[in-house]
């Protein structure tokens, strides 16, 4: 269950100016479902992202996920909540484009420091789960952008997390690559994960599996 | 000045860790002042990210320092070498008057830096950062002993002069010379034996029942008797020399640096006693008593060995 409590957030931009992203909102997400937050950009889409995976802290208000409070959470037992909890799956990706697929893979395994057979089983099951076993040893920037989206889904989820973040997951793809992506993530929902999906996309709006659409204007819930 | 090789790390070593020292303090400082880990402001959270940087800087310097304390030791003993009359690290510490302030302000400082580690890593390993406001407060406060023991290091080496004739041990830890030490030969051993082995057998009792107070008024007591009970008695016993009270000899390669075992022994046993109050963890009580069982049977074993050997007692 991730639970966002009065929440608002606000950017520093110098000490006479801030931006309000979110404004005293409210949001309950159950575990096990999908959920999409739409709006159109600078609504706050992405600042709840961020702020669900620790990745920055509320000016007021609690983040909550299964019962902890995570908005409070010094660096350190932040990365820890993020390695053991949440797949991040990007807009642009976020791969290094000079490293292979299996090592790009890998990289969110590095600070747990696994043995040898740990990494290889890990690796062999995502790849052969998202269809880019065979492109194991080439370099990600050879990729077309459909291989690169399944590279970094393969690499969010080489940690097994409870919880799937996607930013704006669809916006480099075209529409048959997004509906794969689109049946990857209702697979991924059948196995009980947490899936929250930032995106203006017309594709997720209107799909059978997705349990609830949160609309943000302006920081608020519409 | 006196600038052998080790006197110039240490200098350098001190420059190094006043320059660093001073930014931790600076955000120590700031820290003490405006931590509020209920806060959601951007200084709060800016605090909380230089709290890393400050922690991690005050770690590594006493990190170091811990060691560099048994490299001081060496390093004065280094030194007796060109110095006239000295014969070990105790002619160095008797050249200037500084030597024995430096010296105390370094064991001192030794078990303060410990204290902070261990209340740093324990604040570390707790998300709600309980100890933080604690421990910056406290590296404010012992930022100034660092600073004076810096202080005092530099004006012992430069004070040094090596064309002057010093005190060698056998003379400054004589019974017949008129200084306090000489004062502690005329206790019978039997008596300082024996509140020896009564603080020891305290230390005991305490750490079955798990009292940490008393474990750590016995630990601070033990300080005390182990050091008097080393020159006047168990020392002896090393030199194999009824006349020989010098508790730094002992450190040299003649009698194998045992003297580092036994201060190190010594120093960490009763610093995780003396903590027991403030943590009260198993863990710290099996420490200590480790290290002061160690410490015990180490000194005790000289006279055993002594009289195993020759039959007879000094």
């Amino acid at each position: 269950m991730i639970e966002l409590k009065n929440i608002t957030k606000q950017y520093e931009i110098n000490k006479n100016n801030t931006i309000t992203a979110l404004k005293d909102i409210n949001i309950s997400i159950k575990s096990g479902t999908l959920t999409v937050l739409k709006g159109s950009s600078g609504s706050g889409k992405s600042t709840i992202l961020s702020l669900i995976a620790a990745l920055s802290r509320p000016t007021s208000g609690e983040v909550i996920v299964d019962k902890k409070q995570i908005s409070k959470l010094p660096d350190n037992f932040a990365s820890l909540y993020r390695r053991e909890n949440i797949g991040f799956i990007f807009q642009k990706y976020n791969l290094i484009p000079n490293l292979s697929v299996q090592d790009n893979i890998l990289v969110p395994l590095i600070p747990n420091n696994p043995d040898i057979k740990t990494i290889e089983d890990k690796l062999h099951s995502v790849m052969k789960k998202f269809n880019i076993f065979h492109k194991k040893d080439i370099e990600v920037q050879n990729l077309s952008g459909g291989e690169q989206q399944r590279v970094a889904i393969a690499r969010g989820m080489i940690n097994n997390p409870k919880i799937i973040i996607a930013d704006e997951p669809t916006a480099n793809l075209d529409e048959k690559l997004s509906l794969e992506f689109i049946q990857i993530l209702k697979d991924l929902k059948g196995e009980g994960r947490t899936i929250v999906v930032a995106t203006h996309d017309p594709l997720f709006f209107d799909l059978d599996f997705i349990n609830d659409t949160i609309e943000l204007k302006n920081g608020k819930v519409v | 000045m006196i600038l052998v090789p080790e006197v110039l790390t240490i200098l350098i070593l001190n420059g190094i860790f006043l320059v660093f020292s001073t930014i931790a303090f600076v955000i120590s400082l700031r820290i003490y002042k405006n931590w509020d880990r209920k806060s959601s402001t951007n200084l709060q959270y800016n605090l909380e990210k230089q709290s890393v940087l400050a922690g991690t800087i005050i770690k590594y310097i006493f990190l170091v320092k811990l060691p560099l304390f048994l490299f001081f030791i060496f390093t004065l003993d280094k030194i007796s070498n060109v110095l006239i009359g000295a014969m070990c690290a105790a002619g160095v510490v008797d050249a200037t008057s500084y030597g024995i302030y430096l010296f105390i302000f370094k064991i001192l400082n030794l078990y303060l830096f410990g204290f902070w580690l261990v209340l740093n890593n324990i604040d570390i390993q707790n998300e709600n950062l309980p100890y933080t406001k604690v421990k910056f407060g406290f590296f404010c406060v012992v930022y100034f002993l660092f600073l004076a023991e810096i202080i005092i290091e530099i004006l012992m080496f430069s004070s040094i002069d090596p064309s002057i004739m010093v005190s060698c041990c056998g003379a400054l830890y004589s019974s017949t010379s008129t200084s306090y030490i000489s004062s502690l030969f005329t206790i019978s051993p039997v008596v300082i034996l024996s509140i020896f082995y009564v603080n020891v057998l305290a230390l005991g009792l305490s750490y079955y029942f798990k009292h940490s107070f008393s474990y750590a008024i016995f630990a601070l007591l033990f300080i005390i008797i182990s050091i008097i009970s080393l020159i006047s008695w168990f020392g002896t016993y090393i030199y194999e020399l009824p006349t020989h009270h010098c508790p730094f000899c002992f450190l040299q390669k003649d009698y194998y640096y045992i003297g580092y075992l036994i201060y190190f022994t010594l120093f960490t046993g009763t610093f995780f006693a003396l903590i027991t109050p403030f943590f009260n963890k198993k863990r710290y009580f099996d420490i200590s008593i480790f290290f002061i069982i160690f410490y015990t049977l180490i000194v005790s074993g000289y006279p055993v060995v002594y009289y195993i050997k020759n039959g007879v007692w000094l």
